[in-house]
């Protein structure tokens, strides 16, 4: 087993298809099923997985309420056939979605999606946060923070989620080989964006919080290819 | 899964997608037969919430319900009611009052009691057909 999980899912059938999956798997340790928000959370209070499957409509508090209330992040797969829960999905980086009721093969492939990143966090896991250097001292901006970093000849721009700017001397092609490869991706030779804020992207635009962030031509396949687009 | 399983494949109801079956469960007749005891063991709170939201006027919670037991059809095949509980889901997006629903619920509301009645009846063909493999 390389990967423990838990299920919140209030429609028992499909739990237990879900269970029988992962147990067939061989790859995943179900720790515990739970039929609503409060009792899953109560347990991950106490406890961490790496993985949660979650259903998003349930009786007193959806999914997505879990997700807010947990300390820590888990990789998480949405057992739900709703698109209109798409933007919060990419807000919560949700991995894949699995629409009810899927073959084991579908299961499968949507392990496979966690299963890379698990090993990206590992060997990333000292890299949560960068120092710069600014305005002659050094200052920590954790990863979850950046919205982006944008070239400025042989400077470079980070704009933070608080609004903030500070300039550093360095290059976007530094850079990008510096940042934790599992939060930001290059779009353009001037720009380095944190995957997890991109709030949309039409024909070649990336949206940051009101920010536009041209994406080019030879990045395009990868910005779509880490999207997890489903 | 033995030999005289494969053979004497189990022959569902026409309504039941066996295809669609197989798909999730490839051939073990075993498994199906625990999936249409569960999916009977929750029908009627299902069923009810349906009911309850619809008597009570509540159309969000009407169209949750039903979006809640969707997939319960396709766990035991029966893709054609899945559908339809789709639809109905598109239509309540579309009207303000579950009394503008009275035809489509009707409907929807026959077609899942038929329904448990067809899972009763293919859950004891499952039974008879895994006793006579065993």
């Amino acid at each position: 087993m390389s990967l423990s999980c838990i299920i919140v899912e209030d429609l028992q059938v499909a739990a237990n298809y879900l269970k029988n999956c992962c147990e067939k798997s061989g790859q995943v340790e179900v720790r515990g099923h739970f039929s609503n928000v409060t009792d899953a959370l109560s347990f991950l209070n106490s406890n961490t997985v790496d993985l949660i499957f979650l259903d998003v409509e349930m009786p007193g508090a959806n999914g997505f309420e879990l997700l807010d209330q947990i300390a820590f992040s888990p990789k998480v797969i949405l057992t739900t056939a709703k698109s209109e829960y798409a933007y919060n999905a990419f807000q919560y980086n949700v991995s894949d979605y699995l629409m009810k009721p899927f073959t084991y093969q579908r299961f499968m492939e949507a392990l496979q999606k966690i299963q890379p990143s698990k090993e990206t966090i590992s060997t990333n896991s000292a890299s949560d946060h960068i120092y710069i250097k600014t305005d002659g001292k050094l200052i920590r901006l954790n990863n979850d923070a950046i919205l982006y970093i944008e070239s400025m000849g042989d400077y470079v721009k980070f704009v933070t989620m608080d609004g903030k700017k500070y300039i550093t001397h360095n290059t976007i092609k530094n850079l990008e080989e510096k940042v934790s490869k599992q939060h930001f991706l290059k779009v353009h030779r001037s720009y380095i964006v944190n995957l997890h804020k991109i709030d949309d992207m039409r024909e070649n635009l990336l949206f940051i919080k009101g920010n536009e962030i041209p994406v080019s031509k030879a990045n395009k396949a990868d910005v779509f290819r880490r999207l997890n687009i489903v | 899964m033995n030999h005289l399983k494969t053979a004497n494949a189990f022959v569902f109801n026409a309504e039941i997608d066996a295809n669609y079956l197989n798909s999730l469960y490839g051939d073990d007749y075993n498994y199906m037969q625990e999936v249409f005891n569960t999916v009977l063991d929750e029908y009627v709170s299902l069923t009810d919430n349906i009911e309850f939201s619809h008597s009570s006027g509540n159309l969000a919670a009407l169209k949750a319900s039903v979006h809640k037991i969707k997939p319960v059809f396709g766990f035991v095949g029966l893709t054609s009611v899945q559908q339809q509980c789709q639809q109905f889901e598109q239509i309540c997006s579309t009207v303000s009052s579950p009394d503008q629903l009275s035809g489509e619920f009707e409907a929807l509301k026959n077609k899942i009691f038929q329904s448990k009645l067809l899972i009763e009846e293919e859950k004891k063909k499952l039974e008879l057909f895994n006793s006579n493999c065993s």
